[in-house]
């Protein structure tokens, strides 16, 4: 970061979140403020969701894009992702956290084709190339 | 030794992955119309290519982030979003267009109908994608593309009045027997022959899952200057062998095995063979890259993990989407749609969606939170800002153009 202010629109928001590894995680879909004991407001976490993101593009174009994403969703009411502040190691040219994948929840649609699409073809445990 | 194999290596695969369908129908459907006289927008469209993949190398080996990823970072999530469904569905068309051509290639040397071969090669294709190492993959197909340097064989024994040639790359005007209209809109289509999209977003992704730093950036630009323009010449031997044969008849070129014929005039059968194997190998290498593209441009845009460096069950929802891909490409097929119409939908679209790709790389190549000391130099910027003015010429032109021609006809 070359600049001292964190501006939440131009660092934050649509920034690639990368594991302790570089895995991508998701998009910074969203953010969600608290306020401090004297009313301050601060960024409490940052929120993973293709429903979350549809909410905040709003207009038809993001009604319909959450639509889609609560069809996509095995249990039809998504909750975002929701990763605290604290754990964001870094804010680069990626948002890189300081721990693993495999700690955070996986997405359910990922789940679902893991299981029942691309995980039953031949090969789809093969080490990666 | 070793490094400067990897060079060489480098080169001829970029030069043999230059061409695709859309540069082989483009520059023989214009050499048959205007000689040679267009061949100077296929100069203009490899400088574009070689200044914004560079750019696009660049971004990717320094901050680690492929083309996509900026587009929506750069562009918000909205703009992204319709950005997202229009280098998608111009992706997708390429896609259709690359597997017909493979199609095509195998009629050719096979006789029997392309339909017949689409389903199975689409099948071959997908199996590559699941199956094969990323680098293998990227040199097999681009070295055996090199089989289209018999173009430039054939131009030479073809012996053509190479005065004559030289004049029509000098009048940069239609000839009499065409109009404005038909020059710009082939214009057009040459223009986005060379600067497709899909370039772009398959270039970066791939210097990101080869895991550039900023140690590969020479030789990542060593490939992109010399082999992109050495691609270009094949584009160019491409027109020049269609102007030598169809322009003085004023035949018009609308099948693969048109494109194919001078090479056969000129060297025989041993000649057909080696242009076959080139229009299979440049049209398989590009759909293996086209439908990447698919998966990479929807997985970078909602951040999913993408590519094959991991297990595919690590990145279902980029593995479907690129199987969902090449389904639909299949299925266009299927309908019957000629493959060479859908080459030029897709030449036309892809102009019409240039700035939406090339802005945000612009934007970020400048950008010092990213590159930190290599941002561009204002001899680049000055480069990249005329060029986006000639691609924003291009792509407001492409559909009127197509409307006011009829496709050119």
């Amino acid at each position: 970061m070359t600049n001292e202010v964190l501006r939440v629109d131009f660092d934050l928001l649509d920034r690639q979140i990368v594991d302790l590894d570089g895995h991508p995680v998701g998009k910074v879909d969203d953010v969600e403020f608290g306020t401090t004991a004297d009313g301050r407001p601060f960024v409490a976490a940052i929120l993973v969701g293709h429903h979350a993101l549809g909410e905040r593009i709003g207009g038809r174009l993001g009604r319909w894009m959450a639509a889609v994403a609560r069809r996509l969703h095995t249990t039809g009411d998504p909750q975002p992702l929701r990763i605290p502040f604290e754990r964001v190691a870094e804010i680069g040219s990626a948002i890189r956290l300081d721990v693993r994948h495999e700690l955070l929840n996986t997405p359910a649609l990922e789940l679902w084709l893991r299981d029942n699409v691309i995980g039953r073809i031949p090969g789809a445990s093969d080490a990666g190339q | 030794m070793k490094r400067f194999l990897a060079v060489t290596l480098g080169i001829l695969t970029a030069i043999g992955g230059f061409v695709d369908i859309g540069d082989l129908v483009a520059n023989s459907e214009t050499g048959a119309r205007f000689g040679m006289r267009l061949a100077w927008v296929v100069v203009v469209g490899v400088i574009g290519i070689c200044l914004y993949a560079e750019m696009s190398g660049r971004v990717a080996a320094v901050s680690g982030r492929p083309v996509f990823d900026l587009v929506r970072e750069r562009l918000g999530a909205r703009v992204a979003l319709a950005n997202l469904a229009g280098s998608y569905l111009v992706t997708l068309l390429t896609l259709s267009a690359e597997i017909g051509g493979v199609a095509l290639a195998i009629e050719l040397a096979t006789s029997v109908h392309y339909l017949l071969w689409v389903p199975i090669a689409a099948f071959v294709l997908w199996v590559v994608l699941w199956k094969v190492k990323f680098e293998p993959m990227e040199r097999v197909f681009g070295l055996a593309g090199l089989a289209l340097v018999v173009f430039v064989v054939a131009l030479i024994a073809l012996d053509p009045p190479w005065a004559q040639l030289g004049q029509q790359v000098t009048s940069p005007v239609p000839p009499a027997t065409e109009d404005w209209g038909t020059y710009g809109f082939f214009a057009v289509a040459l223009f986005a022959a060379a600067m497709t999209p899909y370039e772009v977003f398959f270039f970066s992704s791939g210097g990101v899952e080869e895991k550039w730093t900023s140690r590969d950036l020479a030789i990542s630009r060593v490939n992109v200057f010399v082999g992109f323009p050495l691609g270009g010449v094949l584009s160019l031997a491409v027109m020049g062998c269609a102007a030598v044969v169809y322009e003085p008849l004023q035949a018009q070129v609308d099948t693969l095995g048109q494109t194919a014929l001078p090479v056969a005039m000129a060297l025989g059968k041993l000649g057909l063979v080696v242009v076959i194997l080139g229009f299979f190998a440049a049209t398989f290498g590009a759909a293996l890259e086209t439908g990447l593209s698919a998966g990479y441009t929807v997985a970078q845009y909602f951040g999913w993990q993408w590519g094959k460096l991991v297990r595919p069950r690590q990145a279902a929802r980029f593995h479907t989407v690129v199987l969902i891909s090449v389904l639909l490409g299949v299925a266009l097929l299927l309908t019957t749609a000629d493959p060479i119409a859908i080459t030029e939908y897709s030449l036309v679209f892809s102009a019409v969606a240039l700035p939406l790709t090339y802005l945000p790389i612009l934007i970020v190549a400048n950008d010092r939170d990213y590159l930190g000391d290599e941002v561009n130099s204002p001899l680049t910027n000055v480069l990249g800002v005329t060029y986006l003015v000639i691609i924003l010429v291009a792509a407001i032109a492409a559909v009127p153009l197509m409307i006011l021609t009829g496709m050119g006809s």
